[in-house]
């Protein structure tokens, strides 16, 4: 009896073995939590199902920001770590400066279907280094919008026939706006007190006055800062006047909106699906999204993308085999991209973006013009998610929002902590 | 007779011999290692070249690191004191219970303690919240109605961090201090009593001295773990802030970490080391002295 369980454990454990062998094992990190993760779950999951028997994505889930990031350095610096990563666009310099992106050669990427024209110009390039290699692959473009409470701009009459809203754009219109809109204990706009929230604004708002952050290595250099001034004074008008609540929490900021206290709200795309999850429950008034107005003299959002990349694992580099299946693997993310968009955001890969399908997708294709004019964040290894600037828009926009220090000193003091930190 | 002396040593040391191999490997190892690095302008990964007192010189000269040090020591003064009394008040009062209500009362002292950072930073930033918290009832009678956001007013920021501290830690120290409590034999206290004395003149004459070990011990864990400060203040900062609220082992992850300078943080860490066992070993012999005296 001992000896028939015993080869047929043997015989299990030599069927196990061979099953391993055929399914090939993709490790991969992210940092996608939230909507975004229960999304990208899915999406992992179709994979894993499509490709049974032969390849399998093991994922796991990491803390966004500089936890993440600093694990991948770290380990890729040990030759550990996944095959696979979610790396930010705006994070590219600093991850090639310190060694730990991998590069992906032209043939390597057409192997696998990945071509360059098949992405925006701008997009594709904010994946380069500076020795022009091309270090990721672009999963989507996500920006930030405005959400809108149609109800309170209707009785405003600030709604259009086509129940977007009208009379926003320059200066003058959205200020008088906000104060139509700030009545019965109702606040004009909502905004998330948070240092990322306070940088994409301000550099939103910055890059509709042709303002350059970083030029030649120069921080808010010359004309630049009076535009960041400007930037600045403006963000500070919507506190000082009550028409947005000050040193709101990012949740506490969405909370307003959701109930009906603020009848506008900037945040990312990446809250769609909070919206669209309270009007399913029929929790939420009619609500709408565009692209942020412009307010200056031309149209700009900041921008930033999720994309794929290798990491460079030292001594233990990702073998060949692997990169192949991985760039398969990354390839048919962007070719399902579309169940992505669900989550807000606009797919990086034209065909998808293009398609019928996207078009049809509401509220994307409301706002997905801002594509067009997006503006990336200054490449820079002081710049991207958790950068330096990041932290500087923590210790300078912010305050200078909510009236702590004076726009023009905050300006000067980020410009010049900023400009300290290149030595 | 000298023979089984030596065989003693000989068991001493092979016994000892596990604790001081893992002691040197891995933490007096490092601990050389990090001073060496300290003297080299190495990224977080990976060797430099020997730069002498110049990261030292760099943090001379770093406003923000002076910021930082004075944030940390501003912050062990807004706790450690109080925190040690209010440990003391507490366990005090809880020793005047009898049965399962002291029971009750010092778990529900002791409870916050066992919560990890994490919880305790969502629970009061939730409590505090400007828009929606519970503890604006409390703040708006005293501001005119208007709500204040707590952890993002600056002055406000260091205090309230040591009050959620205070709360986190208090239960820990009221251990302790029971413990002491429990120690002092009940005759003293039978015989003060027959002697007329009142419970003023009890607790300075009786309890305070006898505890003053306890006091001192639980001071000098306080300071330790008060110069490493580092998770609340950067959970409640959130990001917004942080050059003003910084403390060292903040800026010791900024300089590593965000600015992948690991020279510069190696020296950062080994003046908070400096730091931390100069004024811990000062304040254990002046505790002591005081307590002998």
């Amino acid at each position: 009896m001992i000896r028939k369980i015993f080869y047929a454990g043997i015989a299990t454990a030599a069927l196990m073995v061979g099953a391993a062998h055929a399914t090939e094992t993709i490790v991969w990190w992210d940092f996608l939590s939230g909507g975004d993760g229960i999304r990208m779950k899915a999406m992992l999951d179709e994979f894993n199902k499509e490709h049974e028997g032969k390849v399998k994505i093991d994922a796991t889930t990491f803390e966004w920001g500089v936890p993440f990031y600093s694990k991948v350095q770290t380990s890729a610096a040990v030759g550990q770590g996944p095959d696979v990563m979610t790396y930010h666009e705006s994070r590219m310099p600093l991850g090639v400066s310190t060694g730990t992106l991998s590069p992906l050669s032209t043939d390597e990427l057409a192997a696998s279907g990945i071509k360059s024209g098949d992405f925006g110009p701008a997009n594709w390039k904010a994946a380069q280094g500076p020795d022009g290699k091309q270090y990721g692959v672009p999963l989507d473009i996500h920006s930030i919008i405005l959400y809108y409470n149609k109800d309170l701009l209707k009785k405003a009459g600030l709604l259009g026939d086509d129940g977007k809203p009208k009379g926003l754009d320059g200066v003058a219109n959205w200020d008088a706006a906000l104060a139509k809109l700030t009545a019965n204990g109702v606040s004009g706009i909502s905004i998330p007190g948070d240092n990322a929230s306070g940088w994409r604004i301000f550099y939103t708002l910055l890059n509709q006055q042709g303002g350059e952050f970083l030029k030649e290595g120069k921080f808010l250099d010359g004309a630049n800062l009076d535009k960041a001034t400007a930037t600045l004074a403006e963000m500070n008008k919507w506190v000082k006047n009550g028409w947005a609540p000050a040193k709101t929490e990012y949740p506490a900021s969405i909370a307003l909106f959701t109930s009906g206290k603020a009848a506008m709200h900037i945040n990312g795309v990446w809250e769609v699906p909070t919206m669209v999850d309270l009007d399913k429950k029929g929790k939420l008034f009619d609500w709408g999204a565009i692209q942020i107005p412009v307010l200056f003299d031309h149209p700009a959002t900041w921008a930033d993308s999720h994309s794929f990349a290798i990491p460079n694992r030292a001594g233990n580099p990702v073998d060949p085999a692997k990169r192949k299946l991985v760039l398969d693997a990354i390839h048919w993310f962007n070719v399902h991209s579309l169940e992505w968009a669900g989550g807000g955001h606009v797919p990086a890969y034209l065909p998808v973006q293009e398609s019928a399908e996207f078009k049809a997708l509401k509220p994307n294709s409301d706002y997905v013009s801002l594509a067009k004019t997006a503006v990336f964040d200054p490449v820079s290894t002081l710049a991207g998610v958790a950068s330096p600037v990041y932290d500087a828009a923590g210790n300078f926009v912010v305050p200078a929002m909510s009236g702590e220090i004076p726009p023009a000193d905050a300006a000067k003091q980020m410009r010049d902590d900023l400009q300290g930190q290149t030595k | 007779m000298i023979r089984s002396r030596r065989n003693e040593i000989l068991v001493a040391y092979a016994l000892m011999a596990p604790f001081i191999a893992i002691y040197a490997v891995l933490f007096v190892y490092p601990s050389l290692k990090m001073f060496a690095l300290a003297f080299t302008n190495a990224p977080l990964i990976g060797p430099g070249d020997w730069v002498g007192f110049k990261n030292f010189q760099r943090l001379w000269s770093d406003r923000l690191f002076w910021t930082s040090v004075w944030n940390t020591c501003y912050f062990v003064i807004l706790s450690v004191i109080p925190s040690t009394v209010l440990g003391l008040v507490v366990a005090i009062a809880v020793n005047r219970l009898t049965g399962w209500l002291q029971s009750l009362v010092l778990a529900a002292f002791f409870l916050p303690y066992i919560l990890p950072v994490s919880v305790v930073y969502r629970i009061w930033s939730w409590m505090f919240d400007k828009d929606f918290g519970i503890a604006q009832t409390v703040i708006t009678p005293f501001t005119g109605g208007e709500h204040v956001s707590v952890f993002r007013t600056l002055p406000l920021f260091m205090p309230a961090v040591a009050f959620v501290t205070i709360w986190w830690f208090v239960g820990f120290n009221a251990l302790l201090f029971i413990a002491g409590l429990r120690n002092i034999s009940c005759e003293i206290y039978e015989a003060a009593e027959l002697d007329g004395a009142g419970d003023w003149t009890t607790f300075r004459r009786i309890t305070w001295p006898l505890i003053w070990p306890i006091t001192a011990l639980v001071m000098t864990i306080q300071l330790i773990l008060q110069l490493k400060i580092f998770d609340q203040v950067y959970l409640f900062a959130n990001n917004v802030r942080t050059d003003a609220t910084m403390v060292m082992v903040q800026y010791i992850l900024k300089q590593a970490f965000q600015m992948n300078k690991g020279g510069l943080a190696a020296a950062a860490s080994m003046v908070l080391f400096i730091l931390i066992v100069g004024v811990s070993v000062l304040q254990f012999q002046l505790l002591r002295a005081k307590g002998e005296r």
